[in-house]
Formats: C-alpha cells, structure tokens, sequence
C-alpha cells in the first residue's frame, strides 16, 4: 500500500482523495435526504454547479500565477445584467453573439484588474478588493436600481436551463451544464497542452525563476487575469439564464465559493500547480455540499458558510502540512558558505 | 589552428572604489575543460558576470567564435551559446523535469507534445551519461539533480560555453563525482566548460588548462601536465609586502570562555572541535562551500548543532534559538548585511538597540528615546560612524559604516563571546583598518572573538588561532606562529601533500 | 518624527481640509464639532478596527476576518441578550468569541505557517457562517434600553462610550506602535523578518499577539456596533473589511510592511468619513460610495508606486 502511494505523484494522490470525499458525500446524504439519488437532485446540483464552474475555472488561472481575484462575483453581476439588458433591448442577437457579448465585457473588466496588478504593481488582493467594489458601484450606477425581468429577456434564453443537449440514461445534461463543462475542458487542454499556457505555471511556481528564464511575467499575469474575467462573464450568461431576475446584488459572494472550490480541487494557494479536474470536482463537491444541506432537516441550511469556512481551511491545513512532510521526507540539500 | 569558442581580451572593470578587473585577457577552446582558480576577491565572479551579460566591462571586448559581441542580458548571452549554472539552481518545482529542461527554449511550437517532451529530455539527460526520471516534479530533486536540470537546460540551448561557478560546493563525495563525469560528457559534446572552483583535487582530474588569475588580473594559462600544486597556490597567493602587519605571535589571553567538541549538524559540517579564550581571536578559514558560516549559525542558535557539546564557562548547553543564545552573551554578526543584519529603512539608532531593546524600555514597555539615542550618539564616537546623525536610515549610509552600525549593534548586547562573519566584505580599505582596530580592542578588552574571513591576509592580521574548514569538516587549527598563507590554503583546498595539520 | 510629518501625512492634511471645505460649500453646518462627532459615531465600530488592522498591516500581514468577528460577536450579544442574560456576563462572553477566533486565527498563521491571506480569508467566510447558525435570516433586537443607551447616547458630555474607547484606543495602539518596544518589534518584523528573527526577536510570539488582538477589538467593535444599531442580523457588518483596509493603505501605511503611522491613520479615517458624508449630502448612493472607496485603496498604492517609479527614473538619468 505504501509503496502504491509512494509510486503515484501527489496530485493524483490528491485528486483521488477528492473524489473519495465526493463519493462519501453523496452516499452520505442519500442516508439522510429523501430522493437524494435521483435526475431531479442531479439537475439542481448540476445547473447549480454550472454556474460556478466557470467562475472557478478562472479563479484556478489567478491563484496558479500566484495571485487571487475578489472581484470575478461583482464581473458576474455586472456581465448578467448587461447581458440581460442588451437583450431586452436586441432580442433578436444571436446566442452565441450573446455569450460572445457576455465574456467580452467580463474580459474588459478582467484587464482592469490585470493592467494593476501586472504593471501597477498594487498587490491582488488590494487589486480585486478595490474593484469588488467598483464594478459593483459600476452596476448599481449603470441599472439605475432597476431590475432585469425574466419578461424582457427572449424565449430561448428563459428556456435554456430546461433545455438539455443529451440524455445519458435517466439523466439530462442540460445546455448550461455542457457550457461550463467545455469551459473547464478547453482550458484544462489548454492548460496541459500549450506551451503558452504552461507559462501560468511556470511564473507562479518560481518568479524569479521565469524572469531569468525570459518569460514576460507581467504579460502572462495580465493574461490570467483577462480569462478570469471572461470566464466571469460566461458565469453571469449561464445565471443570467438561470435566473432571468437580476438585481444589483447579483453574484454577491461568488468569488469566495469560487476560491473554496479552487481550494478544496487541489490548486495550490501558493500558485504554481492545479488541475482543471480538482477544479471541476472541488466545484462539484462545494456545490453539492451546499444544496444538500438546505434539504437536509437535521442540521439548519445556515451551516452553509460555516461550513464552507472550515472546509477551505482544512482543505488548505492538510495541503501545506502535506506539502511539507513531503519535503521533509524527501530531503533538501541546502547550501552556504 | 582551432579558433577560441570565447575570447576575452582586454577587460577592465571597476565598482565604485574597486577595480574588479585589470586588463583580463582569456581564451577559451572549443570542447575543453578550462579552469579558472583564484582566491575569493581575485574577480572570478565578476569575470562571470561580463561573460553571461549581466555586466559590461569598462574597456575590452568579447568575442564569441570570433565575432566581437555586445552582451545586454542573460538572454543575449543564452543566445550567442553562452550560459552559466551557479550554486543556487533556478527551478520550477511544481513542473516536471523534461518541462523545467526546455523552459526557455523558444523555437518548440506552440503544441505540448508531452511523449516527444519526455524523449528529448531523456536524451539530453543521457548525453550526460546520468540517470535522472524526468517525469517527476522538479520539486523532489536534490541540489544536485537541480544543477543537472540546469546543465540540461544550457544543453538544450546549444551552448557553447558553459560556466560552472563553485558547482560542487554544496555537493556530497558521490554527487561530485556526477558533476566531474556529466563535465566530461560536455566535453564529448564539444561544449567549452569553464570550470571555477577551489578544490585543488578536482581541477587536477578533469581540467585541460588552468587559469590562475589574482587581484582581477590574469596571471597564469598553462596546460594541466604543467601545473603543480605548489606553483599554483603560489601564483594565487602571491603578492607584494602585505599593507597589513602579520600577526607574529598571539595576544595573552585568559580563561577559556567558549568550548566545543565534536560539534556538528546533520548533512552540514560536523567535528568542529576548539577551545576558546577571554580576549582570543579564533580565525575561521577555509573556501567557499567550507560551511564556516554554519558554525556560526549553529553557535547562536539559528541552526542549531545536531550533534556535539558547547560548554560556556565549563557548563554544558545546549543553543536552539537566538535568544537562547543572547542569553548566554553569544552575539551573531551576520555577513549578509542587507537580508540578515540590518533594516536598511530603520533608523540607525533603531538598528542598534535592536537585539538590547529590553534594556531601553521603562514602565508600560515606552521606550527611553534620549537614552537610546544617547547610547547610539556614543556608538557613533566610538566606532567614527560616519553619519549626520542616528535618525538617519541605515540603508543610506556607505557599505563600511553600516558594518560599524551592525557591530555595534551586538556590542550594546555587551557580548562574552562574539561571532563576526566577513566583517569586512564589500567595505573599502580605509574602513577595513578600522574594523580591524575595533576588533583588536574588543579582544583587549576580554571578549571572545571568532572571525569568520575568507580574507586571508585578514585571517592572518586578526588571529591568535586559525580553524581551517574544508568541505563541512575541520582541516588544522594552527597558532598564528606557524600559519602561512601557503600552509592556510593548502589546508583550506585540501591538497594536504606535504602539509601537516 | 519630523520628518515623517512631510510627505504623506501632510498631503493628508490637506486632502482633509480641502474635503471639508467641499462638503462645507454644500451644507455650512457641516463645520460644528457636533456634526463631526455624529460622522465618527456612524462609523464608530469601522475606525476602531482600523486602529488595531494598522498594527496588523504594519507586520506585514493581513486580517480579512474581522469585518466576521464583528458580526459574529454582535450576533452572540444579541442571543445572549434575548437569552436573558445580563449585560455585563453577554459582554464578556463576545470578546471571548473574539479571543477564541483571535488564537485560531493565531495558530494557523503564526504556528501551522498558512499566509495570512488564506487563513484569515477562510475565516471571513466561516465566522460569519457561525453568526447565520445562529441568527438564521431573521434580526435579533430587543435590548435593553440601558444597552441602546450606553451605545447611542453621550457618556461624557456629548461623547459616548464608543467615541471615547476609539480615543482612548488611538492614543494606546499610536503610543504602543510608535513608542514602545512591542511596536519597535511589529516594525521591524514588517520590515524584515529575517533580519528580526536574526536579533533575537520572537517573530511567531508577536504575530500571534496582534491576530488575537486583532479579533478581540473586533470582537468589542461589534458589541458596539449591536448596541448602537439596537437590532443585529445575519450580514450585520459585511463588507467592513474594505473601508477598515482603505483607511489604513491611504493613511500611508504600507500593504509591504514596515512602515505607516498612527497620525496618518487618523487623517485617512477624517478624510474619508467626511468623504462619504460629502457623498452622501450629494445623494451619491451606498454603493457607489462603495465604489469610490474601492478606488482609493487602489491609489493608495498605485499611486506611490507610480512615483517611486519616476523618482527613480530621475535618478538614474
């Protein structure tokens, strides 16, 4: 067994124990919850997870170049109601036009944040709790303190949750739900395949390192940052259709369940490793968690942000105590005079 | 008649107050082992510095292949097949070996092709006839598997030439062993290696020719047959009547104050053993990668001793912290001023009073400014700290009086025992006596001092006794009577022919 | 001392009397000590935090939690309250809560090592679940009156309690940053840790004191805040974090460590108290003063770095 774990890399490692976790939950809570194992509870819990995934995705992007974005909830709130808006006002655009539209203005918000941080040289976390505030004063500006209203929104968006691409079994993949997924998949591929991409890495596992090794860091920050936002958007399209109701308050507290699913999926909060699959099951296992506990009757739904807390904590707890053992096992060699 | 890979010719360089270089000229022949060997300050990291790009020499040229070149960067150098590894590899650890290999190269596509990526890696790393998984992180990698990633990654640029900086000084007996065999595959490459480093030993089994250079200027290029041991470590050390006087006998000291057997930290240095008098002056010797430092961060507490026994005024203890070790009137001065000794933004005087602030401090913890300030005000007579005032930052004043800044510091501790580490590194001649003087006194005064110094005719000015470490390991501990320059450096690169300890 | 009073405090100064003058141009009663008090008393619970986070920022770190400890500490107290416990016992009970998130905060930077970026934003998001446990969606009131009291009316003469704690909590954190040893160590460690730890200095045992510190007055904060407002809720004090941060980054201090000042910390929090008045006088929404607040933290250091950056320019020309 040992030599088993020893022989398998920590990311794997890693990635199975997530998926050990979500299996755990989900039989779990079939023990507690009516009907839990059933294609209605597997719709909530995807189209629901749907709308983060994106948003994680992204969020994954920033925190490998060892940076965050607190902002990517307010890009949300921003991009659906735009979106939402132009619509009412240009029924007739095209849907792919639409999410085209909807991932542009979050990218736009998302170079905002890159130009800072890249050249501004202002710290992401200063960076993104400044424009948490802006785009959200943006929007509340910009609407006015109106409401968009599923009434003005065209057909095929309001139908769209419903609406599934493929039927695996009893189980519907709804459109939204393909959306997310080809998201994370492209840049998951991305992410193991170009040479472009594999600078994110390089830059938050060792700065230094990727300055001497003529990577232009500020431009692959500035990068990460432009996607974080777009992927922002595609999130506020996929709620945007979701909801159809949107109001200034929109996409409040996103970006901490985004960083929670980032977090439990295995990326590293010191930047520099991460799959697209931790992300999608951290996604997963973080959204089910909490849609489970409003149906669960023994423990209050209000558990959820507690909860959340401390699984991001024990989440990190265990990586950097794990990482560290490692290290010690492994051994370093040091050096000095 | 085969053209050099790499031609210096001419070069010059100065720094402020110190030429670095004078008039340096080097040839360097494709497919050789050339070594370069000189004493710490003869301009060997300088050299290296012109030659990877990161400085421009004031006058000369270098040529690559025969062709004049400008070198702005690391990169440009890269680029005309020139690169350097040094003592701290520069790794990604969260990526792969093979991804870490090829990092920098710019002409793969824009496609990952990970199995071509593993096969590319895997044979560069056989062109260096060594074993190494390159389907791992390269965070598992030992230092000097590190360096290997580094070598491969030069090879995979095609270099020319590549310099090695003091590549084994952290490395152990088997490890440097790799390095020697992965050098001789270089050369099978015809890849140029220009081989720096201080162990006499190594240089004989693989240079081809020897450089030796002293005081920034080239004094020596002969091919390896013609070398000896004693010739060489004379041309290193060579030079005029000394402008510091030459300790001849040893200070009368009294009572031992600091004793220490079989000290040692695991996988560092180990079997440091000497006894230390009230008003002697120890001189820790020895080149770099000799792990002097470690003692010192060992006797304060930083890194603490694994092994061995510390007795202080005849009782044993046991140092794990630097307060421990402050409360035992061991005082540590760093030798890395601007990361370890001082914060270069505080003012002087709250640099000073630093470790001793407890002193300073009357009811509610408020701290005595007047006398804080005062007790600086006396530091800067005592020691002729060149500043308008204390209030000033410490980053602002020159290199040699941010040294007196730092001793002062751990004198206001009122130390029995104090640990000084390079005291005079990077500080013009002027300020050096000074340091010196300052020294002299204390030890008059009946503090214990150890001198850590790769200076060595500071080592011989300063000491009663010279300790010569060499790799991790005590070499000799000679009186001052009997320590030569020749006999200290023999002891220190570990030729040991004909040299008795 | 003197030196440091140019520059950044002075600017300072000047922004603040120029937004007075402004907002004086509006409304000429804005100029009476009695509506500057009523400005500190709506924000009361705020600038106290930002006293003790200058302490924290200083040392280089951060705590994104207490905008949550507050929260949580003012749920707690109304429970407690409508529990039928006195006073006084609640009280002590809140900044116990506050001690216990304190050390857990302490712990997982100071000793397990996690940066205290992750740490204490976790904590945001899990303390302030603890105050929805609690208080689910609804709103908790029914104090006391002696409570509502102590919190909105004048203790002496017409300062109440929480503007003569924050008073008395200015003098005490400037004097102990500025003047004692405790704050000689917090600078230096913000400066350079390493240097500090190679002087001796117990870095981990001062980290862990400001955390707990931290969340204690966090804590005492949102007692008062519970006891001014009169009702608590599940998001009472969200979103705190971002004006306690503005005011210590625009009052000079910097997010690297090392350097900042109490005094400057004080005009930042004038400047931007009278700012959100002046805003508001002009029927500038909540959120959009949000808005603008958001982009004076970001200047507060891209703006240095701007001109650091065209000093050095300079220099090497």
């Amino acid at each position: 067994m040992r030599r088993l774990l020893g022989a398998a890399s920590p990311q794997s490692l890693r990635l199975m124990a997530l998926f050990l976790a979500l299996l755990g939950t989900i039989l779990f809570f079939s023990t507690q919850i009516d009907g839990y194992l059933s294609a209605r509870m597997f719709n909530r819990i995807s189209t629901s997870a749907a709308v983060i995934l994106p948003v994680a995705v992204g969020q994954a992007i920033v925190i490998m170049t060892r940076n965050i974005d607190l902002s990517v909830g307010s890009i949300l709130g921003v991009v659906a109601y735009v979106t939402g808006q132009t619509l009412a006002a240009l029924p007739e655009l095209h849907p792919v036009l639409v999410v085209a539209l909807a991932m542009g203005i979050g990218a736009v918000a998302g170079a905002i944040n890159g130009v800072l941080v890249a050249w501004g040289r202002v710290p992401s976390i200063i960076v993104t709790l400044g424009t948490l505030a802006l785009f959200r004063s943006f929007l509340v500006e910009y609407s006015d303190a109106t409401t968009i209203t599923t009434a003005s929104l065209p057909a095929w968006l309001v139908d769209l949750p419903q609406k599934s691409l493929v039927s695996v079994g009893p189980l519907d993949i709804r459109v939204t739900v393909v959306l997310a997924l080809a998201a994370c998949l492209v840049v998951g591929v991305g992410l193991s395949r170009l040479r472009a991409a594999r600078r994110f890495l390089a830059v938050g596992s060792n700065p230094d390192a990727a300055r001497m090794a003529g990577i232009n860091a500020p431009a692959v920050v500035f990068l990460a940052f432009v996607l974080s936002g777009a992927l922002a958007g595609l999130s506020g399209f996929i709620f945007l259709a979701k909801f159809g109701n949107i109001t200034v308050v929109a996409g409040l507290g996103f970006e901490l369940k985004s960083i929670a699913a980032v977090v439990v999926g295995g990326v590293s909060i010191m930047g520099g490793s991460g799959t697209m699959l931790g992300v999608l099951m951290g996604t997963v296992l973080v959204d089910t968690i909490d849609n489970s506990l409003t149906r669960w009757e023994l423990v209050s739904e209000f558990w959820r942000d507690a909860l959340l807390g401390m699984l991001i904590m024990a989440a990190v707890t265990l990586d950097t105590l794990a990482a560290r053992s490692l290290a010690r096992l492994r051994g370093k060699a040091g050096g000095s005079t | 008649m085969t053209q050099p890979v790499l031609e210096l010719q001419g070069l010059s360089k100065s720094f402020a107050a110190t030429q670095a270089l004078k008039d340096m000229s080097l040839s360097v022949m494709p497919g050789e082992i050339h070594a370069i060997v000189g004493e710490n300050g003869a301009g060997k990291s300088t050299l290296i510095k012109i030659m990877t790009g990161v400085h421009r020499p004031d006058r000369g040229e270098v040529r690559v292949e025969g062709r004049a070149v400008q070198l702005r960067s690391t990169q440009e150098a890269q680029a005309v097949g020139v690169a350097a590894i040094y003592q701290e590899p520069m790794v990604f650890p969260d990526l792969d070996v093979a991804e870490n290999i090829f990092i920098s190269n710019r002409g793969l596509g824009a496609v990952m092709r990970w199995g071509a990526l593993y096969h590319a890696a895997e044979a560069l790393v056989a062109k260096l006839g060594v074993t190494l998984d390159v389907r791992r992180a390269a965070s598992g990698l030992t230092l000097a598997e590190q360096q290997t990633v580094e070598i491969a990654r030069a090879l995979s640029l095609q270099v020319k030439v590549l310099i090695m900086d003091e590549p084994t000084a952290s490395l152990s007996a088997h490890e440097v062993e790799r390095l020697l065999s992965i050098a001789r595959a270089l050369k099978a490459q015809g890849v140029a290696v220009v081989y720096i480093s201080h162990r006499l030993d190594e240089i004989f089994r693989i240079a081809d020719r020897i450089t030796v250079i002293r005081d920034g200027q080239h004094i020596s290029t002969r091919p390896v047959a013609e070398v000896t041991e004693d010739g060489m470590v004379r041309e290193m050390v060579g030079r005029a009547i000394e402008s510091f006087a030459v300790k001849s006998a040893p200070n009368p000291v009294g009572e031992v104050a600091l004793s220490v057997r079989g000290l040692g930290r695991a996988g560092v240095f180990r079997d440091v053993s000497f006894d230390l008098a009230k008003g002697e002056v120890l001189c820790l010797a020895g080149l770099v990668g000799a792990r002097r430092t470690d003692v010192g961060l060992a006797l304060f507490g930083i890194a603490p001793a694994t092994e061995g026994s510390i007795r202080l005024h005849g009782r044993e203890t046991r140092i794990g912290s630097p307060g421990q070790a402050m409360a035992l009137r061991i005082a540590y001065v760093s030798e890395d001023r601007r990361k370890l000794g001082l914060a270069m933004t505080l003012p002087i005087f709250a640099n000073i009073s630093l470790p001793s602030l407890r002193r300073f401090l009357r009811v509610f913890g408020l701290i005595d400014r007047k006398a804080e300030t005062a007790m600086a005000e006396g530091y800067r007579a005592q020691l002729d700290i060149r500043a308008p005032d204390t209030g000033g930052e410490v980053g602002k004043l020159s290199g040699g009086n941010q040294q007196k800044v730092m001793l002062a510091k751990w004198l206001e501790t009122r130390p029995e025992v104090l640990i000084f580490d390079e005291p005079t590194r990077g500080i013009d001649v002027g300020a050096k006596a000074e340091v010196h003087a300052i020294i002299r006194r204390l030890a008059a005064s009946g503090v214990a001092i150890i001198v850590i110094s790769s200076d060595l005719p500071e080592v011989l000015a300063l000491a009663d006794r010279v300790l010569v470490m060499r790799e991790g390991r005590q070499a000799g501990l000679l009186g001052i009577a009997e320590a030569t320059q020749e006999r200290v450096i023999g002891l220190a690169a570990g030729s040991g022919a004909g040299v008795a300890a | 001392m003197i030196r440091r009073l140019q520059s950044w405090e002075g600017g300072l100064l000047v922004i603040f009397l120029a937004t007075l003058a402004l907002n004086a141009s509006f409304a000429p009663e804005f100029l009476t000590v009695q509506n500057q008090i009523n400005l500190f008393q709506l924000s009361i619970e705020k600038i106290i935090v930002a006293l003790v986070m200058t302490l924290i920022i200083v040392n280089a770190e951060i705590d994104l939690s207490v905008a949550s400890v507050m929260g949580l500490s003012a749920v707690v107290f109304a429970y407690l309250l409508n529990l039928g416990w006195g006073g006084g016992s609640a009280a002590l009970v809140c900044l116990g809560v506050g001690l216990l998130a304190g050390l857990i905060n302490a712990t997982l930077v100071a000793r397990v090592g996690i940066p205290s970026l992750v740490v204490t934003l976790a904590m945001m998001i899990g303390y302030r679940g603890f105050a929805r446990v609690l208080v689910k969606d609804q709103s908790l009131g029914n104090f006391p009156t002696w409570v509502t009291d102590l919190g909105q009316k004048g203790l002496i003469g017409p300062l109440p309690l929480s503007l003569l704690l924050f008073f008395a909590l200015l003098v005490l954190l400037g004097v102990l940053l500025h003047r004692t040893g405790f704050g000689r160590q917090v600078v230096v460690i913000g400066t350079n840790a390493e240097v500090a730890r190679f002087s001796g200095i117990g870095v981990r045992r001062v980290k862990a004191i400001l955390f707990v510190l931290s969340a204690v007055i966090a804590a005492l904060a949102g007692l008062l805040y519970a006891a001014r407002l009169g009702s608590v809720r599940g998001d009472s004090a969200l979103g705190f974090e971002l004006d306690i941060i503005t005011m210590v980054l625009l009052g000079g201090v910097s997010i690297f460590g090392g350097k900042g000042s109490m005094l400057g910390v004080f005009l930042s929090i004038l400047i931007i108290l009278n700012l959100r008045n002046g805003m508001a006088l002009m029927n500038i929404t909540g959120h959009v003063q949000t808005g603008v607040i958001g982009l004076l933290l970001i200047g507060s250091v891209l703006v240095p770095n701007i001109v650091n950056d065209l000093r050095g320019r300079r220099a090497r020309v």
